[in-house]
């Protein structure tokens, strides 16, 4: 009886005779439909797998401030674990996914009013919206340009560094992959303190407020190594990296050595 | 036979405590109010309900609270009920706390009890400085529970016009008004309870909330039932007087220290910082260098309109007098009193630890009310009473939360007499009056739509509430009385010349106020009347030409009745039940 | 000397349907003028500042002491409650709308019913055996009663809804002060016996899942309800207790 008993629905000649009014926002419909679990999980997929992924992500980028050989290494790595293929599907694609459609189609049902509140709290609870919406837009044409475009890299992962590189010496492209960095770091350091706190595992306000420091410094750390490894493409280190630091695919494994002195002969070259 | 069908108006504690003896006992209840009932004025009592638990070792007993009680009311209450509403309050109380109200505990878990005035007992149950907030919300949340049952109805947003009286004078139903719609409808009831709160708006400004207007109790006034004890208003000494209302500053800022005086030039502009010690009067100290500013609330009361209105000494020519702190250092401040000094900065806008509080005393509570017999009933068959609105509990002084207690106790007693009362009630004759009523008041609607004069009711309304509050409070003379009779007299005149400057029909609250304020006017020449007719002192009551108590004349319970032909009252007088306690001198000067 | 003179502009609407314009006045200034002061100046000479007559403003008041909590309204961009909104400390023209989150009935008068509907929806009640004489009730710590007592100063006048970026007609979002309730009576002795419905409840549609955490309600909270705390643990709960549910399913 909860879900659509208006007070001006209740039968006659009870308040039901007092002077309707525009319906406003509706009552609780206790114990009614889906959205508890569907939110649930979209603030749950947005810590394990997205942030974890978005960490292991992180991770391996970091490894081309060691240069293009070591990153084309780390993606080899990935690309070799077992069902690799079904993992990419299961715990980034869809997750991903899900977590952005819902995520806007929630954050399109918030209306931000800072300009009347303009409370750090709600600058945060707008802030992790447009973040969203960068991060969403951001990876659409990432995954789409970088995963499913040009080189794959999973057959050539020699291939990765000098691909990104070619994206990144647009500015225009630089500057989406600095922001797009910047904001996907903060919604998900955000993401985890609200993750806390929703979850009642953060409840008082001392506990908040340290976890919040906690989660800031994080979100500069992640974001710091995302920074340094957007340099790493862009920077003078490795300007003009090869098409492909492991032509030699067929060869399933590469010694070590070689891969070093590979690398010290493309650094000779500049 | 079909479950009796009870309507309660008002939705305070009386109201509310009503609601659910009848939902309990089987009834089904239509309760009307003005405003969501989780809005009525109840929630405004700050200090807490009394109750003779003994739980603090002190050989407390509900006899000793009776005699409180009726020594506090100068023996003007009848004594039957006030005893037996005090032998319920323990109950009363422990029903509570299953309900849930957040009372402040002892470390062992069990109630804790603070003291109040007028009695040598801690004997107050108190939620912080929210009591009545919280005995509210916990009566609110169990008619919540009903009315998700479907056993009551809430109708919020309608206002109770008047009784719909058979044939025979007996209750069948009320006339109310939709204030969204403005429409007019008759609800049948095999009985009422009027639960409508205090008078407070008929003294313009008031500790009152805005709906306590005795508009609900005048309208049957008017229809035939006694209005007893009209004139006992109680007044607080220190309230904040505002623009819009008076609000209450507890009598603990003095308890903690705090001092009143005025600056002895009339006039002084200057700041109260300023002034030298030797230019100000601390008139409390002067006067009762025994009690100092801790005096009796009357006497205070007394005092301080004393200083403003007979020497004029007021601040700055207003009726205010400064309560001031700011001798005691802000750490012990905001340890002791910082709730209520918070209250002062919010509404004043002024620190109280840096600068005095203007204060003055201010209209509090209703004595007075619908006369009852003991079953809660009023003169007219059908209609029951409780709460502020009735006479019974706290003859002509009501002691320190005293009222909380009244107000449940007199729900709980009306209920259950009420469906007592509708299961014996015959079928009535044709349509039990209720075309005729609504026909008549929608009259008395059109009346005032169409009239075309040229008298702004909220004017009227501010002339009515400053003679109530200059002549028929705190010191009465019969000459002031008089003189505000023939001005209530003159405003009533007035009032038939009223503009409406809003003649819509949705949602019109100045329509609905100009509609009350007859009554107010009504109820007004009742209180006034009755204070002239009263040559005595007694309790709240205090006239200088007649200092004493006189129990040979006057210890009797006033009675007005509507004389509608002459549109006056009537008075008699109707002597008190005293059987169980005779009455003795209550002095002010020696009283705790 | 001049007078002083208040300047405030009021949002009046006739009508749930009809258009909304903005009034202007002039009111003459006194001490200590509080919104809902002003508004009585102005229904004792309903004149607006053309010099044209008008008719007085409705809004909804009550206690006048920010307890009843009747008359929330937006005081100049912000919701907060029109008898503590003294005069002087307001920026002017003081800029007076009725709240935007709930219908206008008339002027500045809004229908708040929604909350106490979704009070009805939690179970928002002690459900004590009846009212005859049944003894003390259960004992309860002071540490107990001092966590309860600030969220039973709860005075429904719905500004945690109002200001609450979540709480609008897409989401049909509880709002603060229900969940708040939800705590109180989880918390009680007594209460607790409905705990498992009550949180069923708020896993509904429009339940705390709909929260984004905002905390507009805390800041703007009139009474200070620690509500963020408490949407922080009854959601903790309500996401234990569809778990349990799962699980023994």
């Amino acid at each position: 009886m909860a879900t659509a008993a208006r007070p001006d629905a209740s039968p006659s000649s009870s308040p039901a005779a007092h002077g309707s009014v525009a319906r406003g926002v509706e009552p609780l419909r206790a114990g009614k439909g889906n959205s508890f679990l569907l939110r649930k999980l979209h603030s749950l997929s947005g810590i394990v797998p997205i942030g974890a992924f978005l960490i292991e992500h992180l991770l391996s980028n970091f490894e081309a401030l060691k240069g293009p050989l070591a990153y084309a290494n780390q993606v080899k790595f990935l690309n070799s674990l077992p069902l690799v293929r079904v993992l990419e599907v299961c715990l980034i694609f869809l997750p991903l996914a899900y977590h952005a459609l819902y995520g806007v189609y929630i954050a399109l049902r918030g209306k931000a009013n800072v300009i009347y509140y303009p409370w750090s709290g709600n600058w945060m609870y707008m802030m992790q919206r447009w973040t969203g919406y960068i991060a969403f837009v951001y990876i659409i044409q990432h995954v789409i340009r970088q995963r499913f475009m040009g080189v794959s890299l999973p057959e050539h992962p020699g291939a990765a560094f000098h691909k990104v590189q070619m994206e990144l010496s647009n500015p225009w492209m630089l500057a989406v992959y600095v922001i797009a960095m910047i904001a996907v770091c903060w919604h998900f350091s955000y993401g985890i303190w609200l993750f806390a706190a929703k979850w009642g595992i953060t409840p008082g306000e001392t506990a908040r407020r340290r976890f919040g420091y906690v989660c800031a410094v994080l979100g500069v750390v992640l974001a710091v190594m995302g920074l340094a490894s957007i340099y790493a493409f862009v920077g003078p280190n490795y300007k003009n990296a090869p098409d492909d630091v492991m032509p030699a695919q067929t060869q399933l494994s590469m010694p070590a050595s070689r891969g070093a002195s590979l690398s010290e002969g493309y650094l000779a070259r500049i | 036979m079909a479950a009796p069908k009870i309507i309660v108006v008002g939705g305070g504690l009386a109201g509310l405590a009503a609601v659910i003896k009848i939902a309990e006992a089987g009834g089904n209840v239509d309760l009307f109010s003005i405003v969501p009932v989780k809005r009525s004025h109840s929630v405004c009592a700050q200090g807490g309900i009394n109750a003779a638990k003994n739980l603090k070792g002190e050989g407390d007993t509900t006899w000793k609270h009776f005699d409180d009680t009726i020594y506090g009311g100068d023996f003007l209450a009848n004594q039957t009920p006030v005893k037996a509403m005090c032998e319920a309050a323990p109950g009363i109380i422990d029903l509570l706390d299953r309900m849930g109200v957040p009372f402040n505990r002892t470390p062992e878990g069990l109630l804790d009890f603070r003291r109040f005035g007028g009695t040598l007992y801690h004997r107050t149950a108190f939620a912080g400085a929210t009591t009545g907030q919280q005995l509210l919300y916990a009566l609110d949340e169990q008619v919540r529970r009903y009315e998700a049952e479907g056993r009551v109805r809430k109708f919020e947003g309608w206002e109770f016009l008047s009784a719909v009286l058979d044939t025979e004078g007996v209750a069948r139903g009320i006339c109310a008004m939709d204030l969204r719609t403005m429409e007019l409808t008759t609800f049948p009831a095999d009985a009422i309870i009027i639960a409508t709160g205090g008078i407070g708006a008929i003294f313009g400004k008031s500790t009152n909330s805005v709906v306590c207007t005795g508009s609900a109790q005048s309208a049957l006034y008017q229809q035939g039932a006694w209005y007893a004890n009209g004139e006992f208003i109680q007044v607080h000494p220190t309230s904040i007087p505002g623009e819009d209302k008076l609000r209450l500053m507890s009598e603990s800022a003095r308890g903690e220290g705090g001092r009143v005086w005025v600056p002895r030039t009339p006039g002084d502009k200057r700041d109260a910082r300023s002034i030298p010690e030797t230019e100000r009067w601390y008139f409390l100290e002067e006067w009762y260098p025994k009690y100092g500013n801790l005096v009796p609330r009357d006497v205070a009361t007394r005092a301080i309109h004393k200083v403003v209105y007979e020497h004029g000494l007021g601040i700055d020519g207003q009726p205010m007098v400064y309560l001031d702190l700011t001798h005691i250092d802000r750490a012990t401040l905001n340890r002791k009193l910082e709730g209520i000094l918070e209250i002062y900065e919010k509404f004043v806008g002024d620190d109280p630890r840096d600068v005095p509080m203007k204060i003055f005393p201010g209209m509090h509570y209703t004595m007075g009310g619908l006369w009852v017999d003991f079953n809660q009933m009023t003169n007219i068959p059908g209609v029951f009473a409780a709460g502020e609105a009735e006479y019974q509990y706290h003859g002509a002084n009501r002691l320190g939360a005293n009222s909380l207690v009244s107000c449940i106790f007199g729900g709980f007693v009306s209920g259950p007499n009420a469906m007592a009362y509708a299961k014996s009630l015959k079928a009535a004759q044709g349509d039990g009056g209720h075309a005729q009523e609504l026909a008549r008041q929608r009259e008395l609607n059109q009346q005032l739509l169409s009239s075309k004069g040229k008298e702004n009711p909220f004017r009227i309304w501010r002339e009515l509430g400053e003679t109530m509050t200059k002549n028929v409070t705190v010191i009465r003379h019969n000459k002031n009385i008089a003189e505000t009779e023939a001005k209530i007299v003159e405003l009533m005149e007035r009032y038939r010349n009223i503009d409406l400057s809003d003649r819509s029909q949705w949602a019109n609250t100045s329509f609905a106020f100009t509609r009350q304020l007859w009554n107010m006017l009504q109820i007004s020449r009742v209180v006034a009347q009755g204070a002239r007719l009263r040559d005595e002192s007694r309790g709240a009551h205090y006239k200088p030409d007649f200092p004493e108590r006189n129990d040979e004349k006057f210890l009797k319970t006033t009675k007005a009745s509507f004389d509608a032909a002459a549109n006056e009252p009537r008075f008699s007088f109707e002597d008190v039940d005293i059987q169980h306690i005779p009455p003795r001198p209550r002095r002010y000067d020696a009283a705790s | 000397m001049a007078e002083k003179v208040i300047q405030i502009e009021i949002k009046r609407q006739s009508g749930p349907d009809a258009p909304a314009t903005w009034e202007k006045f002039e009111i003459p200034w006194k001490p200590g003028m509080n919104v809902i002061s002003v508004m009585r100046e102005i229904a004792a000479n309903p004149v607006n500042a053309n010099g044209q007559d008008t008719t007085p403003i409705v809004y909804d008041s009550n206690c006048l002491e920010e307890i009843c909590g009747s008359c929330a309204m937006v005081i100049n961009g912000k919701a907060r409650m029109a008898c503590s909104a003294l005069v002087d400390k307001l920026e002017q023209p003081i800029r007076v709308q009725p709240l935007t989150k709930f219908p206008v009935v008339r002027d500045l008068s809004v229908d708040r019913s929604v909350l106490f509907e979704n009070l009805k929806a939690v179970k928002a009640w002690v459900p004590v055996d009846g009212t005859y004489d049944l003894g003390s009730g259960p004992r309860v710590f002071p540490q107990q009663q001092e966590a309860a007592y600030p969220l039973s100063n709860c005075i429904s006048c719905c500004c945690c809804m109002e200001v609450c970026p979540q709480f609008n007609d897409a989401t049909g979002f509880v709002g603060a002060a229900t969940i708040a309730q939800v705590k109180l009576f989880n918390s009680h002795p007594t209460g607790k016996v409905l705990k498992e419905e009550r949180l069923r409840a708020l896993a509904g549609d429009g339940g705390v899942q709909e929260c984004g955490f905002a905390q507009n309600c805390v800041q703007v909270c009139p009474k200070q309800l620690p509500l963020t705390e408490a949407i922080s643990d009854v959601t903790r709960d309500v996401t234990l207790q569809v778990a349990k549910d799962f699980l023994r399913a």
